[in-house]
């Protein structure tokens, strides 16, 4: 029995949020190594991440870097490739979508960690066991366990992950997922109880300073960002001479145009093949 | 569900509710706060409402506590060195073989009869003061158990030579920051009190200079600030980072992030200055009603001064690397909006402070916030962790609080006090016991007045003898004491008679002794202490403002103790009444009649009962007991006490934050004069001649850094700052779960590599992928880790973290070995900051770094040792084989009773 009237309890990710402080992670470890689990066996101590958090360095200029930090345990799919994959029945969802792989039936059953597309399910070698995380639904089943939320979540410091019914148009989660960036993941489609936000995507960036030998960045340059798929993104320069287009569409074509009275206007042509940023520019008086 | 218990505890990661299945831990969550417990409070900013969330935080360090409990490497049995010899004149002992000998496992009895009849052989052959001792800070928490309180009572009867600490985490600030603000009892650090209200309503720019609140999380905090910056965020406000490494809050939160190059922070600082003095844009009419000697500083920035040199953004370029064109940016952004800022942690901590410039750095930072009108509307020393609501009637004492400790009185009938004079300090320990003899200025903590900075001491003391006996209590200093080839070194001597080392684990120190004694952790003994609060009387008081809820914990034995182990005061007890003061020790108390004891003394009986409180476990004070304050709508605390950090003094009225001295009364500083000292009264009263810590604060080239004849050998600057995935030396090795974080391990052939970060174009110059091992070295020694190549460093710049946990020499026990731990102090300059300012700088750090081999040697290289002890066990059948049986002899109820 889940908690009071969850039909469909899903994980709102919310990556712009992340820190990477690592509680989530640490929290399901505490969970789930050592014990066994109505739902599950236990975690060996080294080499499963039930809570993965993928993480990549964003820029190409030590001017402008970031960093993202996308915590990714299993989707919960809605129909999941790691289900079709099992034998027996050994993958199962249940009627409110979170999918629980039979740590008897699974036994054996390396195909079910191949299938997934994220790579949520690990073996484990000792138990010859696929395994991933439940959700804690053992904990959210039990009616004496005191508490409402996956140990993953109740962790967050950040309000990064969010708890609630999916099924609910009312609940706090929907009400985010739909005021947010959905990013849907690679092979996963739609309908899955874990939903992704604000992934980020590639930024352009850049600084518009005055001539060099002035040392002075310019504040209000204009800067327009064209795509060849004809969207104009427009800004200007801040109190730091900084200008920033984040989450463009990927592998685009753009056209970065840079205007200030009594200057040249400046042109860069870039690709969002990965973050760019295009330099510090250097503004050269009209003749 | 079986059946479940849940107890409650705190420590430095955060509020911790217990379960347990049959006396095994079950899992470990943050407490959870019920309907009892009060309403949050509410602050109304720029038209939002903010209120922390219904739940308490822990970072990342609290939910390892299970894994750490069981670790690998708890010491389970009192142990003594195979060859170690009990000769009757301390001499001959295998001393040299101390990091290298196996151990064999003993009885309790034969362990602390062992070290009874080595404390008087010793004292009766040298006195008193030839027995020395210390502490690590924070491996434990709890009033009862903390160092100031059990180990100081049993050490201050017993009379031994105290070794001081030093303010490791924030020299700068405190041997500088006091000469031009004062402040010398908060030990240089600023007051932030309800600063965070003040920042949600007024700040636009927010200055984190050497600071990475995410991962210092207000010293001891957990994460609960961590939600309060995303708020600062959502207003707009515009985050500045200036740190050498783009932190990991920076990397987040920066709306932009300068680099300088380690150690240069100062001249970027005066830069700045130079901006406003010629722009005209600082406050004139505050510096000349508050500032002393304004004009001859300004004098010295514009190159009027003695050394004729302008301090333009463009001289600060060429020193620090950082463009002209963003000092002036930021100088101007500062100037022309609502700026608080200041460095590290708490506001006055950081990396910078932490160099050889490190005093005149923190001087720098206070003067330019003072320039800035430091205390009026918006402007203040403040970084978004601590200064959280608080109700500052209810008290409940901390760490520091003098009143909070079972040496003194209220809390005991019979306080202690040390009758040995001679001292020693921490940090040049090793050369004090290997040269026979040491000298230093300063008191290691100054808060009694900045006098106390100028105390000369001599060791050995007059009259005195050596110290030949060293007893070591909780976490190591091989991993966060610089140089530390030296402590191995310090160990092989045969001046030191007799090592003990008292610990839950079995640390680099730990290995070093020849006897051991297993103490217990905190979730097997029982304590009581609030979360975060490192006194209200005390040292930097109020630290726990860096907290959303504010929880005094009954910390109850979640577990008895695990394998042989105790608790360190039953350690305590015992080997008083072995040395004929058991009674006097103990006062018939145990723990929990001592915890009883802090209840008492504090506000806690007004609110609840001893008997209620244990059956909780915890107390959470509303931030206003007043009815009036609660807001009928949403019943959450609308309005409180409230004693704004410094606006007082911009004001120019009474001081009345919770931390003041009675002049500050009288609307004046702690410095000699009262105002901000540009030109510091107090540096030419006491040395003049200090050519580090100058009247004028200013940058100065290090006797280690990149202007350096060793910069020629060792071309790059390493800054290692204090750590995101550990606290201290007290989880690494120990929580194996955080090898597994890839910012911060890669285990490699068994051994856990600590990450290095390089820039790309160091990488491509030395031949070194991402992933690969890399040596860093210096004439000092050699550490393996593993190469992050990345853009959050420049080229000139190495990041790697300091206090590794993890020392393992690749030839076990050998003086100089290359460390694959990455214990990076290994390579830090023992050398203290100046000849009149004893304080260490870690970040004056030159190396080099090449790709190296993995070490061939599978995994952990003193597990070896452990594990012949635990063969020990199974092959050897001992009398005292369990705890329950032990007991039977040294009954914790029996103390008294029980024979010599």
């Amino acid at each position: 029995m889940l908690k009071p009237g969850i039909k469909k309890p899903g994980i709102a990710i919310n990556a712009s949020r992340c820190m990477a402080c690592y509680a989530c992670f640490m929290a399901c470890k505490d969970e789930h190594c050592g014990w066994d689990t109505a739902l599950s066996k236990s975690q060996p101590q080294l080499g499963q991440y039930w809570m993965n958090i993928v993480e990549w360095e964003r820029g190409d200029n030590e001017r402008h870097i970031k960093t993202a930090t996308v915590p990714t345990p299993c989707s919960h799919c809605e129909s999941p490739a790691c289900m079709k994959a099992a034998k027996d029945g050994a993958v199962y969802k249940r009627p409110d979508g979170i999918v629980i792989i039979d740590p008897e039936k699974a036994k054996g059953q390396k195909q079910i960690v191949d299938a997934c597309p994220i790579k949520a399910v690990f073996w484990n070698e000792e138990l010859q066991l696929p395994q991933k995380c439940t959700m804690c639904a053992e904990l959210l089943d039990d009616p004496d366990y005191p508490g409402f939320e996956p140990r993953c979540v109740e962790a967050c410091p950040n309000q990064a992950l969010v708890f609630g019914d999916l099924a609910d148009p009312d609940s706090e989660i929907s009400k985010l997922i739909a005021a947010n960036r959905v990013t849907p993941l690679e092979g996963i489609g739609p309908g899955s109880n874990v939903v992704h936000l604000n992934v980020p995507t590639c930024f352009i960036a850049g600084t518009v300073a005055y001539p060099e030998e002035l040392d002075e960045v310019c504040i209000g340059a204009r800067v327009v960002a064209t795509c060849e798929c004809g969207t104009v993104y427009e800004t200007v320069t801040n109190w730091a001479g900084d200008f920033e287009f984040e989450d463009l569409p990927k592998n685009k074509k753009f056209t970065v145009d840079i205007t200030y009275e009594g200057y040249k206007p400046a042109r860069y042509e870039v690709t969002t093949d990965t973050d760019h940023y295009v330099g510090i520019v250097y503004l050269v008086p009209e003749a | 569900m079986a059946k479940e218990r849940i107890t409650h505890s705190v420590g430095v990661g955060g509020p911790m509710a217990i379960h347990t299945v049959d006396g095994v831990i079950r899992r470990i969550r943050p407490v959870v706060l019920d309907e009892t417990d009060p309403a949050g409070w509410v602050i109304k900013a720029r038209g939002r409402e903010y209120t922390p969330q219904r739940k308490v935080t822990m970072s990342l360090l609290g939910y390892c506590e299970r894994d750490k409990t069981y670790a690998y490497d708890r010491i389970k049995y009192p142990m003594i060195r195979e060859d170690f010899v009990e000769t009757p004149d301390g001499k001959n002992r295998n001393t040299e073989n101390r990091g290298k000998s196996g151990y064999r496992r003993a009885t309790w009895d034969e362990a602390l009869s062992l070290a009874a009849r080595e404390i008087r052989r010793l004292q009766k052959t040298y006195g008193k003061e030839t027995i020395t001792a210390c502490t690590s800070s924070h491996h434990s928490w709890g009033l009862v158990g903390y160092k100031i309180s059990a180990f100081n009572r049993f050490f201050s009867m017993l009379g031994y030579t105290r070794i001081m600490d030093n303010p490791d985490s924030w020299e700068g600030f405190h041997w500088g920051a006091p000469h031009t603000y004062g402040y010398y009892w908060r030990l240089g650090g600023p007051e932030p009190f309800d600063m965070l209200e003040e920042g949600l309503k007024h700040v636009e720019t927010l200055i984190m200079w050497s600071h990475d609140p995410d991962t210092t999380r207000g010293g001891y905090s957990a994460q609960e600030s961590a939600l309060w910056r995303w708020w600062m965020k959502e207003l707009g406000i515009q985050f500045i980072y200036i740190d050498p490494f783009n932190n990991f809050s920076s990397v987040k939160h920066a709306d932009k992030w300068i680099a300088p190059r380690m150690g240069t922070d100062s001249a970027i600082l005066e830069a700045i200055a130079y901006v406003w003095i010629t722009e005209g844009t600082y406050d004139k009419e505050y510096v000349a009603k508050h500032g002393h000697r304004f004009e001859e500083w300004k004098n010295h920035i514009l190159g009027l001064g003695p050394d004729g040199t302008a301090k333009t953004p463009k001289w600060a370029e060429e020193i620090s690397l950082v463009k002209a064109m963003d000092i002036k940016a930021i100088a101007r952004r500062w100037a022309s909006t609502k700026t608080a800022g200041g460095s590290g942690m708490r506001g006055g901590f950081g990396g910078a402070c932490r160099t050889v410039g490190g005093s005149d750095y923190a001087r720098l930072l206070v003067s330019l916030l003072a320039m800035q009108g430091m205390g009026k509307t918006g402007n203040n020393m403040w970084t978004g962790t601590c200064g959280g609501p608080m109700n500052y009637n209810f008290w409940f004492g901390g760490y520091s609080d003098p009143l909070s400790s079972i040496a003194k009185a209220p809390v005991c009938d019979h306080p202690a006090v040390n009758s040995v004079a001679q001292t020693l300090y921490r940090t040049n320990l090793p050369d004090a016991i290997l040269d026979g003899h040491y000298e230093w200025y300063g008191e290691g903590f100054c808060g009694g007045g900045i006098d106390f900075e100028f105390t000369r001491h001599v060791y050995p003391m007059p009259g005195y003898n050596k110290v030949h006996c060293f007893w070591r209590y909780g976490g190591s200093f091989i991993g966060t004491m610089l140089d530390t080839n030296k402590w191995v070194k310090m160990y092989k001597s045969p001046e030191l008679e007799f090592v003990v080392n008292q610990d839950i684990y079995f640390t680099p120190e730990t290995r070093h002794a020849d006897l051991i004694l297993p103490a217990c952790s905190n979730l097997e003994r029982i304590d009581i202490g609030e979360v975060g609060n490192s006194g209200n009387g005390g040292y930097c008081s109020h630290s726990q403002t860096g907290n959303s809820w504010q929880i005094v914990v009954y910390q109850d034995k979640a577990i008895e103790p695990l394998w042989d182990s105790r608790s360190d005061y039953w350690i305590f007890a015992q080997m008083a009444e072995r040395l004929g003061f058991g009674e006097e020790f103990t006062e018939g108390r145990d723990e929990e009649a001592w915890a009883k004891r802090f209840w008492q003394f504090s506000d806690l009986p007004k609110y609840m009962s001893w008997e209620d409180f244990k059956k909780k476990g915890y107390y959470i004070p509303p931030v206003s007991y007043k009815k009036e304050n609660v807001d009928p709508k949403t019943g959450l605390i609308e309005n409180w006490d409230r004693y704004p950090g410094f606006k007082w003094f911009a004001e120019g009225r009474a001081c009345d934050t919770p931390n003041h001295k009675d002049f500050q009364e009288e609307c004046k500083l702690g410095t000699f004069t009262g105002k901000f000292e540009f030109v510091s009264e107090s540096m030419l009263y006491w040395a003049p001649s200090d050519e580090i810590r100058t009247p004028i604060a200013s940058y100065k080239d290090a006797w280690e850094g990149h202007t350096t004849l060793l910069a020629d050998k060792y071309p790059y600057g390493m800054i290692s700052p204090h750590p995101r995935f550990d606290y201290h030396t007290h989880y690494q090795q120990h929580a194996v779960w955080l090898w597994e974080i890839p910012e911060n391990r890669v285990i490699i052939n068994g051994n856990p590599y600590l990450i290095c970060r390089i820039n790309p174009k160091t990488a491509e110059k030395k031949g070194i992928k991402d992933g690969d091992v890399v040596r860093l070295f210096n004439d000092r020694g050699s550490v393996l880790c593993v190469a992050r190549v990345t853009r959050r460093v420049y080229p000139e710049t190495i990041h790697v973290y300091t206090s590794s946990g993890i020392y393992n020499p690749v030839n076990y026990g050998e003086y100089m070995s290359v460390d694959k731990g990455g214990s990076i102090n290994v390579l830090t300059p023992g050398r203290l900051m100046g000849d009149y300012i004893p304080a260490m700088v870690p970040n004056s750090c030159n190396i080099d770094v090449e790709k190296a081999d993995p070490d061939p040697n599978y995994g952990q290289g003193f597990e070896h040792i452990l594990h012949a002890v635990d063969k020990q066990q199974l092959e050897t059948p001992r009398p005292l084989k369990t705890s329950a049986q032990a007991e039977l002899v040294f009954g914790e109820n029996d103390i008294r009773k029980e024979a010599v």
